[in-house]
């Protein structure tokens, strides 16, 4: 439990702060979700920084490498970040 | 000649296709508005080419049917030079789509479209370094202004007949995972059974549907579509083998393992035997390791051919502040479509009232010049009618509509509006990528059921259709705006839209229930504020106004004179007879009934016919108010148009859209009973 732990961010994409440069340590899900994220060219240990987030549990808009996606709730919830310090 | 345009979503395909061939494609500022392929030959420096437009995808492993389109055309192999189209402003994620189609060895040429919105990005982009690592010809572009064009296609010319020497580079994966897409590859070629990728397919085709499916243009109409393929096909012999072993293989190793049951049991077993050792060398599943792979590949080439400097033009980012905002983002989305709705209806209302006084002046001249003969009068004065229909009642609306949308999409406001309602497209069980067909669908419902081809799952797709249907089109907001709106004024007719969104938000909901939500949820591109240019806006608005112009415009004049005559010879009254349960307990004039089978074949007949069913432009002479409510409330809801059924079958089938009507008419009777009962107390 605790070695799982060390190695999974304590954080998901989703509760991540505005702004703050983060970087995706991993991302859960079957082939379906695996496909959405590859198409976006969004994979582990990129560099991302949300820019705003839609309220009522709606999308974050996240930036990675100038390209800027909307991203629901659900997928963000499925990618596990840390923060760069 | 033909080539290929092939880019991922948004790069600017279909302004590249559109500069040579002359507008045929649309274009606008969020992916996935070309949902099927279009074809058009054109001239460059002399040369005859044929260029097929197909829709955007973002990796040959396609996520929706208008992706898979692509990927079947490609690999079909019926062409002779691919040309990738790049947004350069999204190059670290656009490169992966051109590693993996530099895997089909075939000729490839690189057009780097958007170079303006990279610098101003503030990225600086080492073109000769780009294209000599990526082994290519890379041609810089500004589609939109007409730069760089000629060159990409004059690079293309040149690479006619195949590759002088075949380009080197190709993404190198771990060793462990060449090795096992070697043995796969050759386990394919020795056994013969080439395995076709494309019996991989995600989204099968239903049987008979192939051709049709990927041949008509995004009209919907195939009377409209300038590019059905009319000519045999040429099959292009790019190698013996085409796609190359190596390719199929890297395509089957990174399919869904669920899926192998399409291939035969020699080549499923292979494919998993291979996708097991990988997973169990590296750990991760095959399709992980192999697009982290070329992600990484794609990173390393970003670093090192784009240097990055500081971003010009700010003032887009403070406008997404604002737009884009918790709070004020709902109250511009509030003010905006407000504004929206006031405009078109104030320029409709002026349009409508100017137009129809000249018409009923040349109604009343010809029933002076025609008084001898009560049959032509009859037939001519509904001619007439039908005409000061179209130009007085339906144009005035339509026309400040349809340019009014094609801004909003130009500018890239409705992909933010996706944004905005992705939290209230889940209360309807949809999820943001399915606020953009039904949008569209306040335009028309034929391109917005079509564009459902852009959402992943079927079950959403179904649902994003029916919501689309559902919400009013242009055509039978002319219907509310003309009848309503004329006679009861702009705030019945907006209780009425509000009305509907209620209905559209209450059916999703039920909706979800029945068949609960189960896609992954959205992913969507926010493309960057574009000035709209008034070609586009023009032309754009010209692409959804023929389809009334050449198909209703016609039925209408001649609808009307045969209706004319029907009324003259007294044959109404058996219509209307039939139709008569229907009408009187809707509260209704019976002469109404023959309108409503009119409203199938164009929504806005209905209120055409209605003029002429009823003898006066004047309706409300004719109607009480709490009538015309009831009346409007039907032909909202009651069916779609014959247009947009046929969409339908298209995209969902038969079995679903009978489904889909019959909710409909059931709605439509139980809402104009309700409104009937509650108007009978307040009015």
């Amino acid at each position: 439990m605790d070695e799982a732990r060390k190695f999974d961010p304590p954080f998901t994409l989703y509760e991540a702060d505005r702004r703050s440069a983060l970087r995706i340590r991993r991302i859960t899900g079957g082939w379906g979700v695996r496909r959405f994220f590859n198409q976006m060219g969004i994979h582990a240990g990129d560099e991302v920084r949300v820019l705003s987030r839609a309220p009522f549990g709606g999308p974050l808009v996240i930036e990675s490498r100038k390209s800027r996606v909307a991203i629901s709730k659900q997928l963000a919830e499925r990618v596990r970040v840390e923060v760069i310090p | 000649m033909r080539i290929l345009l092939i880019g991922q979503p948004n790069s600017g395909k279909s302004t590249l296709f559109n500069a040579v061939v002359g507008y045929r494609s649309l274009t606008s500022n969020f992916g996935g508005t070309t949902v099927e392929y279009t074809r058009g030959r054109g001239r460059v420096g002399g040369e005859v080419v044929e260029l097929v437009d197909l829709p955007g995808l973002y990796s040959l492993h396609p996520a929706s049917p208008a992706e898979d389109c692509s990927r079947q055309l490609i690999l079909a192999g019926d062409w002779e030079v691919l040309v990738n189209v790049v947004d350069a402003s999204q190059l670290a994620r656009s490169l992966e789509l051109t590693l993996e189609l530099k895997d089909l060895e075939a000729p490839l040429v690189v057009c780097l479209n958007m170079m303006d919105e990279a610098s101003r990005k503030g990225m600086v982009i080492d073109v000769p370094a780009l294209a000599e690592t990526l082994g290519v010809p890379v041609v810089e572009a500004i589609a939109a202004r007409g730069q760089g064009i000629v060159e990409t296609f004059r690079a293309a010319i040149q690479l006619r007949g195949g590759w002088a020497s075949p380009p080197t580079g190709a993404v190198l994966y771990a060793p462990e995972v060449e090795a096992t897409v070697r043995e796969l590859a050759q386990a394919l070629g020795a056994g013969g059974r080439a395995a076709d990728v494309s019996a991989f397919d995600v989204f099968p085709p239903r049987a008979g549907q192939v051709g049709r499916h990927c041949a008509e243009d995004h009209s919907g109409n195939a009377a409209a579509a300038p590019c059905v393929v009319t000519e045999p096909a040429v099959k292009v012999e790019h190698s013996a083998s085409f796609p190359n072993l190596r390719f199929q293989a890297l395509q089957l190793l990174q399919s869904d393992p669920q899926r192998t049951g399409q291939l035969s049991a020699a080549t499923a077993l292979a494919v998993e035997r291979a996708q097991s050792e990988i997973t169990r060398r590296l750990g991760q599943p095959t399709d992980v390791v192999l697009s982290s792979a070329r992600h990484a590949a794609c990173l390393n080439l970003f670093e090192r051919v784009v240097r990055l400097t500081r971003p010009r033009g700010d003032w887009r980012d403070r406008v997404d502040g604002l737009l884009m905002h918790p709070f004020w983002g709902y109250v511009f989305l509030a003010l905006i479509f407000l504004g929206f709705f006031r405009l078109v209806f104030d320029l409709g209302k002026l349009g409508e009232a100017h137009i129809l006084g000249a018409f009923q002046l040349l109604i009343s001249q010809a029933g002076q010049l025609l008084s001898p003969h009560p049959t032509t009068f009859a037939v001519a004065k509904g001619a007439l009618l039908g005409t000061a229909g179209a130009f007085a009642i339906v144009l005035p609306y339509l026309l400040p509509f349809l340019i009014g949308l094609s801004v909003l999409e130009d500018v890239g406001y409705l992909a933010r509006v996706g944004y905005l309602m992705d939290a209230v497209m889940h209360r309807v069980g949809l999820h943001g990528t399915a606020t953009i067909p039904v949008l569209l669908g306040y335009g028309c419902s034929v391109p917005a059921v079509m564009a459902t081809r852009i959402i992943t799952a079927r079950r959403d797709r179904f649902v994003a259709a029916f919501l689309a249907v559902l919400v009013p089109c242009s055509a039978r907001m002319t219907v509310l705006m003309a009848l309503v709106g004329f006679y009861l004024g702009a705030y019945w007719a907006l209780a009425i839209y509000v009305l509907n969104l209620i209905v559209v938000a209450r059916a999703g909901n039920v909706l979800a229930r029945i068949w609960p939500e189960i896609a992954p949820g959205m992913l969507m591109e926010v493309p960057p504020y574009h000035r709209p240019t008034l070609r586009v806006v023009l032309l754009k608005t010209w692409w959804r106004l023929r389809e009334f112009v050449v198909v209703a415009l016609p039925l209408l004049v001649v609808g009307s004179a045969v209706l004319g005559l029907v009324e003259f010879l007294g044959w109404q009254a058996l219509i209307n007879a039939a139709l008569a349960p229907l009408t009187t307990a809707l509260g209704l004039p019976t002469a109404v009934g023959l309108t409503l089978i009119f409203g199938v074949l164009r929504k806005e007949l209905s209120l055409l016919m209605l003029a002429q069913a009823l003898g006066t432009t004047n309706i409300h002479s004719a109607m009480t108010s709490a009538q015309i409510i009831t009346f409007t409330l039907f032909v909202t809801f009651y069916l779609p148009c014959l247009a947009t059924l046929a969409a339908l079958v298209r995209e969902v089938g038969r079995k679903l859209t009978a489904a889909a009507a019959t909710a409909l008419l059931v709605l439509a009777v139980v809402l104009s009973l309700l409104a009937r009962g509650l108007l009978r107390l307040v009015m």
